[in-house]
């Protein structure tokens, strides 16, 4: 063992952390050691390019062979490296470009409203009780019991509720602080006291939408069932990888690691619940129920289940039935005695988020034929047709999340969302109205979209290169949507045919899984009667350009519907309706899922969707 | 020869029904099967790399192709056997253990193919013995693909399963994929890593002239 390698700092801008690290420490390390959150969608590998930072004084090491590939010479010239390969030599300070900082971008809360009959698992009974005395020593937990079968309507629960030894430790306490009075929240499934809480008081629910990138929560008042408060936050899993395989590659390299990333998620959960009740003025106490959805690989590492198995061929998941779990064992600081649902899950890549969305969009109720997709790195699609349920996922890559692409970035201000031609020039429209910086997915769709139209780009994805805005870089033909003059840092915002390829890639791939849906359920897209198109990118997308380059079916546009986090949606009903957790159970049980990597005619489909 | 031309073009544009035409065309025309595999299909894909590499096709572009290519090929088959073949060199490919993905594999073989390569196509989800078989078998070159972060892991097994086998030294180790870097063939101690089809061609055809010059003659 040499001597300890001397300690040196790094100021990390904008968000203005100094960090105290050791030599030879990659700048990636070094900022997530400090909570600030770095895009990484390779977890580190030198492989995605996202990780961009520019240094702005020090010495960092020599540029490694990914970075000269990735970001070229001129580029590291200019002082631009890649976080997860540059370690630093001596103090330095860094600046993180807005397209690879992860805090900032734009979080997506909108969804549909639930809309069910108001019948939640956990319903609070009021409740008088006798004072004890000397002729009275009855138990204060039977004493509640008695009171509780006194009440009126009765309490629908077969024979005395348990009460769990978190609400026993409890119930003293509140009952003679209550004045022997109260509002007991009953778990009707479990007939189950989930807490005691003061009389009249508003029994609160939880929903929490898990995706791989962003935390959704909701609050919801059981009583009325109206969403009373809603709040998002990164998934602070990213700095281990930002998609699920990253993920569970990192939860692979030993059991400290996948407790890292559950404890990660569950305290960023518990924090977004003590937000949620601190602006309303409520107490965490207050969340009697909660309900959790997210895709399987979210799903097991917040419940502690193992995930190795998700990421090698077949890809099962551990469990596909429902959890009930308890907050407090999970480590989710609730009412003491409340419960976490998981719902049902159809597969180890079609989660019980795609459930929870089904739910949302009532997608599989109706006798019409509806064909549903959440769009994402992974895109599920269910079809429902004829009493029969369908469902598939497909790998479409990061392209529609501005990953691989030369200009590409998360939806964050600055990022180019909208994008039309007219008078001979790209006109844009940014997030946030900030100087363009990048482009993000709906941006770069729109791009291809309109290249089409206006034949920039050919039916076989090239670009023209007598077209004035194709410029060639090193014999490489790129179409300038903004020039240097009128971005944010200076630099033309260009799209290549590599990204009109990533683009066909991804396209090709959910393409090829819709038809092979339809094709299972033997008929035609023009028989689709409602096509829904959930999730972030699903809801800002511009649905003239997803059918323009062939992602959606050509079909009346009245026949789509864009729908927001529908999956968080789908958690709020699942708080507010016993039915619906039932539905939930019986839509995963009766959803046939297909297996595209291993389809004999997937690889002729995704070829064939990739043209325009 | 116009068939010879027609059939290029048909592969380069992924026009599979012309391709397989322009074929049978050919071996009514009396052109021998082998030219029309060396001049046709062969020419073709190597002409799409060359594209490729100049950045005027991209990978949608070369899947069209390749499925064009294998069209034909099905049709020359019979007669390419019947004539016998000489080839570049012999390639064991497969995707590694706990990975479906072949789409990339497939590629490679392609152009490994049209590059005069003999392909001995393992398929997907190949265990470590699967490989070490295929060198048994002949194989000069195992070549494995893996889609996945939690998959390219695998390569190191089938790396160290060929050593166990005493395998090592008599053959080219080489691998791909979306997630795999340099950086990760030198750590599992692979011979060779490239990042795309066509740059897969020139990579084993160097790998192999280094391993060919160790064993000597």
């Amino acid at each position: 063992m040499g001597p300890e390698p001397p300690q040196v700092s790094i100021d990390i801008e904008p968000v203005g952390r100094r960090v105290q690290v050791a030599v030879g420490t990659t700048i990636l390390a070094a900022a997530q050691s400090v909570g600030v959150g770095v895009a990484a969608a390779c977890g580190g590998a030198g492989t995605c390019g996202c990780c961009r930072v520019r240094i702005a004084g020090g010495e960092l090491t020599a540029a490694s062979e990914e970075e000269r590939r990735l970001l070229g010479e001129p580029a590291l010239a200019a002082g631009l490296r890649l976080a997860c390969q540059a370690g630093v030599r001596t103090d330095v300070r860094i600046v993180i470009g807005p397209e690879s900082l992860t805090a900032t971008q734009r979080l997506q809360l909108e969804g549909l409203g639930a809309d069910v009959s108001l019948d939640p698992p956990v319903v609070g009974f009021e409740v008088v009780l006798e004072r004890p005395a000397l002729e009275d020593l009855r138990a204060d937990a039977t004493r509640l019991l008695d009171a509780l079968a006194a009440t009126r309507p009765p309490v629908e629960a077969t024979g005395r509720p348990p009460i769990g030894l978190a609400v026993l430790t409890e119930l003293p306490a509140a009952l003679r602080a209550q004045d022997w009075s109260g509002r007991v929240a009953l778990h009707r499934p479990r007939g189950e006291v989930v807490a005691i809480r003061p009389p009249a008081a508003r029994l609160l629910g939880l929903a929490v939408d898990l995706g791989t990138t962003k935390l959704a929560a909701y609050l919801v008042d059981l009583d009325t069932g109206s969403t009373v408060g809603r709040a998002g936050a990164v998934n602070p899993q990213i700095g281990r990888g930002e998609d699920v395989m990253s993920r569970i590659a990192y939860a692979n390299t030993g059991p400290a690691a996948r407790a890292e990333l559950r404890a990660a998620v569950v305290e960023a959960v518990g924090r977004l619940a003590a937000e949620l009740c601190a602006a309303g003025e409520r107490d965490t106490d207050a969340i009697v129920d909660c309900v959790v959805v997210g895709n399987t690989a979210m799903h097991h590492l917040f419940a502690g289940l193992p995930v190795r198995q998700l990421g090698q061929a077949p890809y099962v998941a551990a469990v596909s039935d429902p959890l009930d779990l308890a907050a407090g064992d999970l480590g989710l600081s609730l009412a003491g005695g409340a419960r976490v649902y998981l719902p049902p899950l159809i597969a180890g890549f079609v989660g019980a988020d795609h459930v929870a969305m089904l739910l949302a969009t009532e997608a599989a109720e109706a006798s019409s034929t509806v064909l549903a997709l959440d769009i994402g790195t992974n895109t599920e699609i269910s079809l429902a047709h004829g009493g029969r349920l369908w469902s598939c996922s497909t790998a479409s890559g990061p392209a529609f999340e501005g990953a691989h692409i030369t200009d590409g970035m998360r939806a964050a201000p600055g990022a180019i969302e909208r994008v039309h031609y007219g008078d001979g020039r790209f006109s844009v429209q940014t997030v946030d109205e900030r100087p363009a910086v990048g482009v993000c997915g709906s941006g770069i769709l729109d791009a291809v979209a309109e290249g089409l139209r206006v034949g920039i780009v050919d039916a076989r994805g090239g670009l023209a290169r007598s077209h004035p805005l194709v410029a060639t870089d090193n014999g490489r033909p790129r179409c300038v949507l903004v020039g240097a003059a009128d971005t944010g840092h200076h630099r033309d915002i260009v799209f290549t045919r590599s990204d009109v390829g990533e683009i066909q890639l991804a396209k090709g791939a959910i393409r090829a899984g819709t038809e092979l849906l339809l094709s299972a359920a033997g008929i035609e897209s023009v028989e689709v009667d409602e096509i829904v198109v959930a999730g972030a990118f699903g809801t800002y997308l511009d649905l003239r350009s997803a059918v323009r380059v062939g992602l959606l079916p050509d079909l009346p546009l009245e026949r789509f519907r864009q729908v927001g986090n529908a999956a968080g949606a789908g958690a709020r009903q699942l708080l507010l309706s016993r039915d619906r957790r039932l539905l939930a159970v019986e839509l995963a049980g009766r959803a046939e899922y297909l297996e595209l990597t291993t389809h004999p005619e997937f690889a002729e489909h995704f070829v064939m969707a990739m043209g325009f | 020869m116009a068939a010879l031309d027609e059939l290029r073009e048909a592969v380069i544009d992924g026009q599979l029904a012309v391709a397989v035409e322009q074929t049978k065309r050919g071996l009514e025309e009396g052109i021998p099967a082998q030219t029309l595999f060396d001049d046709g299909l062969m020419a073709a894909m190597r002409r799409v790399g060359e594209l490729f590499e100049e950045g005027e096709v991209f990978v949608p572009e070369m899947l069209v192709a390749s499925r064009a290519m294998t069209a034909a090929l099905e049709v020359l088959k019979p007669e390419l056997v019947a004539e016998g073949a000489s080839t570049s060199g012999r390639v064991a490919i497969g995707t590694v253990m706990g990975d479906l993905h072949d789409i990339g594999k497939n590629l490679v073989a392609m152009m490994l193919r049209g590059n005069g390569f003999e392909i001995d196509d393992l398929g997907t989800d190949v265990y470590p013995e699967r490989f070490v078989q295929a060198i048994r078998d002949g194989a000069e070159v195992v070549a494995m693909s893996a889609l996945l972060t939690t998959t390219m892991t695998n390569m190191r097994a089938v790396v160290e399963a060929i050593g166990e086998a005493g395998l090592r030294e008599g053959v080219a180790v080489v691998i791909g994929g979306a997630p795999i870097t340099q950086t990760f063939a030198e750590e599992v101690g692979a011979d060779g890593y490239a990042r795309d089809a066509s740059s897969a061609v020139r990579m084993v055809e160097q790998v192999l002239g280094r391993v060919r010059a160790t064993n000597g003659p």
